[in-house]
């Protein structure tokens, strides 16, 4: 027999017992739920990096408060309605009807009048936004980048209007790189937005909301970065098969590392001093992981999401440990596997501008538009298969394979191992 | 007045039709039952539940399509479906729930209460009004007509269409959608718009014309008013779709370049021709939930809709201010700031006569003795969920704001509440309150109340997350996602407040499966109604009301119960007076709407095809699909000329003192 004692010290630790499963269970609930409601990701609208992304926020809080304020009083009101005139009983239902009012036109052009009022509220910051969002202001033109940002499926171009580069066959042209817009912190930056297919948009949301890319129809934006940064943009209008992975990244340089990028850029594809090749033929490397990693395409590893600005800058230098012979091979498997008819390595022999310039791909932190970090295991699962992280795309559907006049798509090439970790060598070595 | 009334046109058969100079290929159905009966009539009742029947089942397979969206999203970097399947799903997830669930529900109630709420017999033309339905169906079938290729491969239409709902120029160009699913995609869009203009025109002339005596416009049934409004957005508003659609198909089939980049089109053009039909479009289908609950909120309140002036002209108000606000759907294109302050501006406006709808509404409750009976819940769960929807939009006119939001979940997240706490909630309301009147039995409270609360929580617990997810950088129509987003949980949460949705709207429609066999049965007026659809009996007989009803206020039936010795008068004299003229004079079934249907079918589904060889058995018999085409022209237009030389043809019914109908034909005088 147990005393009442010892029933008490029974109830209070099972209350204990459950008072904590019950405080760890809305804990956990609530990071959760947290985590469900968060907006701190790397593309949150709430996390504003430059003046733009700024003011659209801001006349979005001004919205939130003017729209939550009408919401308290109007649905105060529907709620006490609700409770008051709620027939409460049987003998309620069955009482007879109420007055059969038919309204009251004071208090109905009141709220007219009251809901116009609210939405001016609105209306001045949201006209005085729009002219300020739409281009650089007149203060800051002088000081202002241009670039041209033209999207292909499924990828971005960039272009430097005002920086030239030497091209091998004389002449200069334009700097060109892809997917990956590098700029100074702290200058406006006025983008020229092009495509060459459909309609594309360009959004980077903690610098400035969207602007389409219209075709036979030119466009722009601005933005600043106010301080260095990694950030990350997306398409965002519908495009085609692979829409959803057409992402890119802007990174902000302080002034000084912006023009150090930018001297290394204007430099032609890096050579790294080869001897003769083996007459064996390619190394036998392999690499560990040539699985497709359960088929996740994860853009990031923890490391690299922990800081990509330093993830991004560690890239610039050459690796250690290059194997020239390799990186030799990777080279000549370029254009023995016809890769240089679409895309560009300028001073090597790639001349192709369907496909993003890789003059400087072993510089970038990320391939295959923004979708995979650009690590040599990811980059080999890319040229293993590139249709499986990128439904769709042209380096499969037109490189790998080709069409025959009856439109059916026929093998052009293939890519064994050894092949793969050649041309993974090379374009790393594009730094 | 019973004298006047029994004077003027509306007892019937007073026209003499000319001597019969009619040519009958097909002998007259006369089967009231059976398959035939179904496929000829002209009954707005039938036709009106067919349109239901069909878009309750396009609304399952919607929300299926739409629960496969968000399998694919519930972790990030899935692989359930591939991208081009997911394409394919979202594009036909809109397309679906837009133009072949929630418009022909809308068309439904229209079928299903205009004639009976302005006291008519019919619509003004019956035919044509099989005519639409069946012309309807054709549209489902080529919009749909895709999926068969995954089934069978070698039909080779590429899938269903997957370049969205709003079809963006030049994704819809035959060199980035070569293959045979865009076509189908333009043709069914354009044979669903076919149907709607011309159900919109009878239902104008119905709503004008075929008032009972007494029924002023000010006297309207609040949901008949929108019809009327959604009518006239129909017929101004769908011109715009069909010169977009028209355009594009001469782009893909022959060689024109309104839209083609590198022959110098301009594929704005498409959008802002696409949205000054898709902006009216959105009020399209909400106003008809508007007037659902507009006529549900007094019902239970047991008092008349507060400021029907009101409701009224804001009903009207919005459908002259939609016209103007397309492009606030577009301010990312680069409009240039004028324009885009002024849609901004307007779109400011919209809001106005929106919200005085909701003003009013709480005005109805005000006062009154709410009893919460399933449709009302839904009713108030309308007003709570659009609301919501509403401040969201007006968050979206604030244009540099949505620079942010356009494409983004956020958007998602707003139109859903829109269109699923708004016009779904409203037509499940109305769905539930209208099953006794049509099917003569009650849907049992209990598990309406257990759906409700479902498909609430459910509904909230899928779409408030997106509003976060919008603002945290998720854009729409992404087929997969990166797990370092910060996207994760809230897709996970989505997907499981889905599942609890769906499992809602199961239940729903599973009790109503059930009571349609098993309900308790009931009167003429189960919920004290208050417009004339609850004076007749339930279900309402074909010929509705004995007697063409006399009004003599707004909420003619609740004035009716208030002076039933003054009615009973009336009626008797109208009976005696109509009967003097031959009788009830209904119209006759016909074969020509479905046959001209079909041949609409057969003509869309080859031209769509148009230059592929027509291949039998592995023979080729047709070098393109142009003499099937034309075959199918040929149908369609001998149908309408024999349709109208068939004449109107019509019967006449005759109420005995026993309560029984008699029916006789030939007796035209």
């Amino acid at each position: 027999m147990t005393s009442p004692r010892s029933d008490h010290r029974k109830i209070f630790r099972f209350a204990a017992v459950f008072l904590a499963g019950l405080v760890l269970v809305s804990c956990t609930g609530c990071a959760w739920l947290h985590q469900v409601f968060s907006l701190s990701g790397p593309q949150s609208t709430m996390v504003t990096e430059g003046p733009v992304a700024r003011s659209q926020w801001d006349l979005f809080l001004v919205t939130c408060w003017v729209t939550g304020g009408i919401f308290l009083v109007v649905g105060s009101v529907l709620a006490y309605a609700q409770i008051k005139f709620r027939a409460k009983s049987e003998a309620d239902e069955k009482s007879p009807p109420p007055p059969q009012g038919h309204g009251n036109p004071l208090i109905e052009i009141g709220l007219i009048v009251a809901s116009v009022g609210l939405l001016v509220i609105i209306a001045i910051p949201t006209v005085r936004d729009i002219w300020y969002t739409h281009d650089v202001p007149e203060a800051e033109k002088g000081n202002a980048l241009d670039v041209t940002a033209t999207g292909y499926q499924w990828w971005f171009k960039f272009e430097y209007p005002n920086e030239l580069v030497k091209l091998p066959t004389g002449g200069e042209a334009p700097l060109v790189t892809g997917n990956e817009l590098v700029v100074p912190a702290g200058r406006p930056v006025r983008v020229q937005l092009r495509t060459v297919d459909v309609i594309h948009s360009f959004w980077i949301p903690k610098l400035a909301g969207k602007v389409d890319m219209m075709p036979n129809r030119p466009n722009f934006l601005w933005f600043k970065a106010e301080r260095p940064g990694y950030f990350y943009g997306q398409c965002a209008e519908y495009c085609g098969e692979s829409h959803a992975i057409m992402k890119f990244r802007v990174i902000a340089l302080a002034q000084a590392d912006y023009d150090q990028w930018l001297a290394r850029q204007k430099q032609p594809a890096r050579t790294v001093p080869a001897p003769a090749l083996a007459a064996a033929g390619l190394p036998q490397v392999r690499f560990a992981s040539l699985k497709l990693n359960d088929g996740r395409a994860l853009a990031g590893s923890t490391e690299f999401d922990a800081n990509p600005l330093a993830a991004w800058q560690k890239m610039q230098e050459p690796a250690a440990g290059e194997n020239p012979a390799l990186i030799a091979a990777g080279r000549k498997l370029f254009s023995s596997k016809t890769c240089i008819s679409c895309h560009t390595t300028r001073g090597h022999e790639g001349i192709g501008i369907t496909g993003p310039d890789l003059t400087h791909v072993g510089a970038r932190s990320t391939i295959a538009a923004g979708v995979l970090e650009n690590t040599p295991e990811r980059l080999s699962q890319w040229l293993h298969e590139p249709a499986h992280f990128k439904p769709g795309n042209k380096m499969y559907f037109g490189g790998y394979l080709v069409q025959d006049p009856t439109g059916a798509w026929k093998q052009n090439f293939t890519l064994n191992d050894a092949e793969v970790n050649a041309l993974v060598a090379y374009l790393h070595s594009l730094k | 007045m019973a004298e006047a009334i029994a004077k003027s046109a509306y007892t019937g058969g007073a026209r003499a039709p000319a001597k019969k100079a009619t040519f009958d290929l097909f002998a007259r159905p006369t089967a009231k039952t059976g398959l035939v009966s179904w496929l000829t009539t002209v009954d707005h009742k039938r036709i009106g539940m067919l349109y239901g029947g069909f878009a309750i089942l396009f609304f399952l397979i919607g929300g299926l399509e739409a629960l496969m969206i968000r399998t694919q999203l519930i972790v990030p970097n899935n692989r359930f479906i591939s991208a081009q399947l997911y394409n394919e799903l979202f594009t036909m997830h809109g397309t679906t729930m837009i133009f072949l669930a929630v418009m022909p529900l809308n068309a439904a109630f229209f079928n299903l209460l205009v004639p009976i709420q302005v006291g008519a017999r019919d619509v003004a033309f019956p035919r044509l009004n099989s005519f639409s339905l069946w012309v309807w169906v054709v549209g489902a079938i080529l919009l749909n007509v895709g999926w068969i290729s995954h089934v069978f491969p070698h039909m080779n239409f590429g899938g269903a269409p997957d370049v969205g709902w709003f079809g963006y120029a030049p994704l819809t160009s035959k060199a980035f959608t070569p293959d045979l699913s865009t076509d189908f995609w333009v043709l069914g869009i354009q044979v669903l718009g076919l149907s709607s203009i011309v159900a919109s025109l009878n239902f104008i002339v119905t709503i004008i014309n075929l008032r009972a005596p007494g029924l002023t416009m000010m006297r309207l049934p609040v949901f008949t008013w929108m019809a009327l409004v959604t009518s006239f957005l129909l017929i101004l508003a769908l011109p715009a779709i069909a010169i977009a659609l028209v355009e594009v198909m001469f782009d893909r089939n022959f060689g024109t370049n309104f839209f083609e980049v590198s022959g110098g089109g301009q594929p704005i053009l498409w959008q802002h021709l696409f949205w000054v039909f898709g902006h009216p479009e959105v009020y399209i289908l909400i106003l008809p939930p508007m007037g659902y609950v507009s006529e549900i909120l007094p019902t239970f309140s047991r008092k008349p809709l507060f400021g029907y002036p009101i409701i009224v002209f804001s009903g009207v108000a919005i459908g002259f201010i939609g016209f103007g606000v397309w492009s606030h759907h577009m301010f990312t294109t680069g409009l240039g700031n004028v324009a885009t302050a002024a849609f901004a501006l307007a779109t400011m406006a919209i809001a106005v006569p929106t919200g005085v709808k909701i003003f009013n509404w709480i005005g109805t409750l005000w006062g009154g003795q709410i009893m919460t009976r399933v449709p009302m819940m839904f009713a108030l769960g309308f007003i709570w969920m659009f609301m919501l929807g509403g401040f969201s939009g007006i968050m979206h006119s604030a244009a540099p704001a949505d620079a942010q939001q356009q494409d983004s979940y956020f958007v998602i997240a707003h139109f859903h509440y829109v269109l699923i706490g708004g016009a779904t909630f409203a037509l499940l309301a109305a769905i539930h309150y209208w099953f006794p009147k049509f099917f003569g039995r009650m849907v049992p409270e209990f598990w309406g109340k257990v759906s409700f609360w479902l498909i609430f929580v459910g509904f909230n617990c899928t779409f408030f997350p997106m509003h976060f997810l919008g603002l945290n950088g998720m854009p729409r129509r992404t087929w997969t996602y990166d797990s370092n987003m910060g996207w994760n949980e809230g897709n996970l949460f989505a997907t499981c407040g889905a599942y609890l949705l769906g499992v809602g709207i199961f239940t729903y429609f599973a009790v109503l499966v059930w009571s349609l066999f098993k309900g308790q049965k009931c009167g003429n007026d189960p919920w004290d109604g208050r417009t004339l659809e609850w004076s007749i009996p339930s279900p309402p007989p074909e010929h509705n009301f004995d007697a063409i009803p006399s009004v003599h206020a707004r909420d003619a039936w609740w004035y009716e119960k208030t002076h039933k010795d003054e009615i009973a008068k009336e009626k008797a004299a109208l009976i005696q007076a109509e009967e003097s003229h031959g009788g009830i004079h209904m119209p006759d079934q016909s074969w020509y709407p479905i046959i001209a249907a079909f041949g609409l079918l057969i003509g869309a589904y080859n031209m769509a095809q148009l230059h592929h060889p027509v291949v039998m058995f592995g023979n080729q018999i047709f070098a393109s699909h142009l003499p099937l085409g034309i075959a199918g022209g040929v149908i369609l237009l001998a149908a309408c000329y024999l349709w109208s030389l068939e004449g109107p043809g019509g019967y006449h019914l005759h109420l005995g003192a026993d309560g029984k109908v008699t029916e006789s034909r030939g007796d035209h005088h």
